[in-house]
């Protein structure tokens, strides 16, 4: 026999399905161009552009190629050396933001005399535009009079200058490190907003309870911090990946293809060689790479709510 | 009756007035609407306030033609203008590489400018040779109004060379000799500030057709990876990687990198054009700073590169004939003139400015325009606008940092070129 609750709640869903639909769908519309516009599109063209040979000011001349652009991909040397290039630039980047704006958010946490202007002035990298932040940088780290190479050498530490971007061993380094400063205040600030939500009387059990500080920051603030950690993280690596006014402006993804990385590498090849069709088959290639990485990322993630529930 | 005449009378009058306002508001109208000619440029300058000083001369004096100009970034210039083009927004006319031509003219977006030039009356003052700058083919049509060229010529530090009772050089085996005796890493100090960062392949370009390479044969067939190119090509590696003479940093650095590098003291010479002539003597004083042409490997056979920024009338253009008259005054002799004065100062390309005794009697303008008459450009093949946007760059410091060798870098510069 059918509970009325079922049959009522069954009723309403067959309204639903039966015509009401058509209002929320209305309401939704201008989201749903939107979205269709500014996403839908140019994937969509995108997806195409790597399936032709575009003449830029011809485009009625263009040829279809089938997957000749993806056949390329394979015997692409440099698009072997911007995958490796873009794996350690996203791991590396993004794991030392973390770490610095973990540490950062904790001692933002603290009550200390200007405090206040302690966490304005921390925003100060975050809110600098990236050209400017490259071109600070590549001047602090300048092989002839850079201030990077003055300061290690006045203190001893290096016998003379060096050409942090023009040695491939270094080139990559150095631009992470202009990236990690650049990105830690955006941890810190979403670290410290997650940390300020997690109940005081926590902490004061935890101390009661006569849990050291180590203790308290690994069984109390961690946990509390990690679904924020998560989210801040995976935001952070698709941002990254993406991310190449630093590295263009710094190094033009040199010496050779040192620092190139794949939007990079997509970008001259679509803009300098006008080669559309190769550049957006990087491109796509790069998505598909980091949409595979983001779905395992997001089951690790409700594995770990999970686990934090 | 009465009643009706008034209502004539008042309707005619309304009539009347109505033209009255019609001929008002249309005869102002016809005399504001001059045709609009869109121009693009880029400044190596862009704080030079000439370009702007010339363009409202132009429109004073040309009341049917408004000039309305926009500034790109060279870095960004190519780029924009493809993509502005393909979109259909491109300007009507535009400042223009001869890096560009062949890729501008395979993909049909340049008008040709035979008939226009035919009528022009400046066109027996520009330097006969120039106006092979702006064509693909000798016997093919001009699609470039040539307006500032450069050559490139070498800046040593008169003061070091004295002390070191060294000469000019004019020879490879004079400025290697050189470039070694003032290089002293302990002091920071480098014989030559060589350029293996952006905008580098011009100032390389220039040391290999002097050391006897071309990247092109009489035929246009490239052959830039020939015996002689990869010997000159490993001569200009070596300095880096051999000899040591040029600062640590030179895989990567750019223009800004040479030139901070020579005006700190950091560099005994550099190579570019004149368009630094200003800055360089300014930070370093008159007497500090000596200007050679590039040396050659041999004396007998000098050689340089030339690049010419000239004026582009593009395909799609609805105003051509008023891009055209624009383009066209840049090249006369007054605006010519006051645009190679200014700050931007390249070299002129009328007979009857070059002449002029503040281009003869400046020692870097005699020097780059006497560099003219043995200058090479770079050929006008579609690849030209990769390889120097990138190509080169990328190769040249995969061959300085040890990667490849240098039969290697050409062969990936000749496929590019090639495309």
């Amino acid at each position: 026999m059918r509970s009325p609750k079922r049959s009522s709640a069954k009723a309403s869903g067959r309204t639903r399905r039966g015509g009401s639909w058509l209002l929320p769908l209305l309401l939704l519309s201008p989201a749903l161009v939107l979205l269709l516009g500014i996403v839908a599109y140019p994937i969509a063209r995108a997806l195409w552009l790597s399936v032709h040979r575009l003449e830029i000011l011809r485009p009625d001349l263009s040829q279809y190629v089938g997957l000749d652009n993806y056949r390329s991909l394979l015997k692409d040397a440099v698009m072997g050396i911007a995958l490796q290039n873009s794996g350690v630039w996203v791991a590396g980047v993004v794991l030392f933001q973390l770490f610095g704006g973990l540490i950062g958010a904790v001692i933002l946490n603290q009550r200390f005399p200007g405090r206040a202007a302690a966490r304005g002035l921390a925003l100060i990298p975050w809110a600098t535009p990236s050209v400017l932040v490259a071109l600070m940088w590549t001047w602090m780290l300048d092989g002839n009079y850079g201030l990077l190479n003055d300061l290690l050498v006045k203190s001893g530490i290096l016998s003379r200058f060096q050409p942090w971007l023009a040695q491939p061993g270094t080139a990559l380094p150095a631009v992470m490190l202009a990236d990690v400063w650049q990105g830690i205040p955006f941890f810190a600030v979403m670290l410290l907003a997650a940390l300020q939500a997690i109940p005081e009387d926590l902490f004061e059990a935890a101390k009661i309870d006569g849990a050291s500080a180590w203790r308290v920051f690994r069984h109390v603030t961690l946990p509390l911090l990690l679904p924020t950690i998560l989210i801040t993280t995976m935001l952070r690596m698709i941002w990254t990946a993406n991310y190449m006014d630093l590295i263009m402006v710094m190094t033009g993804g040199g010496p050779g293809y040192s620092s190139l990385t794949v939007p990079l590498h997509a970008y001259y090849t679509a803009y300098k060689r006008l080669d559309f069709g190769y550049g957006s088959t990087i491109a796509i290639v790069q998505v598909a790479i980091l949409a595979v990485a983001i779905v395992f990322y997001l089951r690790q993630l409700r594995a770990n709510e999970g686990m934090v529930q | 009756m009465m009643r009706s005449s008034g209502f004539r009378t008042l309707l005619a009058c309304f009539v009347a007035l109505g033209f009255v306002l019609l001929a008002g508001a249309v005869a102002p109208l016809h005399a504001q609407s001059p045709t609009v000619v869109r121009y693009w440029l880029w400044l190596d300058d862009p704080t030079e306030p000439m370009f702007d000083q010339l363009v409202k001369e132009f429109n004073a004096t040309h009341p049917g033609i408004k000039v309305e100009y926009q500034f790109v970034p060279l870095n960004e210039y190519h780029d924009k203008l493809v993509t502005a083009l393909a979109g259909g927004a491109g300007p009507d006319a535009g400042r223009f590489k001869d890096w560009w031509l062949g890729e501008f003219v395979k993909l049909g977006a340049l008008e040709p400018l035979a008939n226009s030039i035919g009528k022009w009356s400046g066109r027996g003052d520009v330097i006969d040779n120039l106006w092979e700058t702006g064509k693909i083919a000798a016997a093919g049509p001009v699609y470039m109004m040539p307006h500032q060229f450069i050559t490139f010529y070498m800046y040593y530090r008169k003061d070091w060379f004295a002390q070191e009772g060294l000469k000019p050089p004019t020879t490879f085996d004079d400025f290697l000799t050189a470039a070694k005796k003032l290089t002293d890493p302990a002091k920071n100090q480098y014989g030559f500030g060589l350029r293996g960062g952006g905008g580098g392949q011009d100032q390389w370009l220039a040391f290999m057709v002097a050391g006897g390479a071309r990247l092109v044969d009489a035929q246009g067939k490239v052959i830039v990876n020939n015996a002689d190119g990869v010997k000159v090509n490993q001569w200009y590696v070596d300095l880096f990687r051999t000899h040591k003479v040029a600062p640590p940093s030179a895989p990567t650095d750019a223009y800004a990198q040479v030139l901070g590098a020579f005006q700190s003291g950091n560099t005994a010479m550099f190579a570019h054009h004149v368009g630094s002539s200003v800055l360089v003597t300014t930070k370093l004083g008159a007497g500090s700073v000596g200007v050679v042409p590039i040396p050659a490997a041999d004396p007998k056979k000098p050689a340089t590169m030339a690049t010419m920024a000239g004026n582009v009338v593009f395909a799609g253009s609805k105003q051509k004939d008023a891009a055209f008259t624009f383009v066209s005054w840049l090249s006369e002799n007054a605006p010519m003139d006051k645009w190679s004065g200014s700050r931007q100062g390249q070299l002129p390309v009328l007979k009857s400015v070059a002449k002029l005794p503040r281009y003869t009697e400046n020692t870097f303008f005699k020097t780059s325009l006497d560099g003219a008459n043995y200058a090479i450009a770079w050929p006008p093949l579609p690849g030209v606008g990769y390889v120097s946007a990138q190509g080169w760059m990328a190769n040249m410091q995969r061959a300085l940092v040890g990667q490849i060798g240098s039969k290697d870098m050409l062969d990936e510069i000749a496929k590019a070129l090639e495309r």
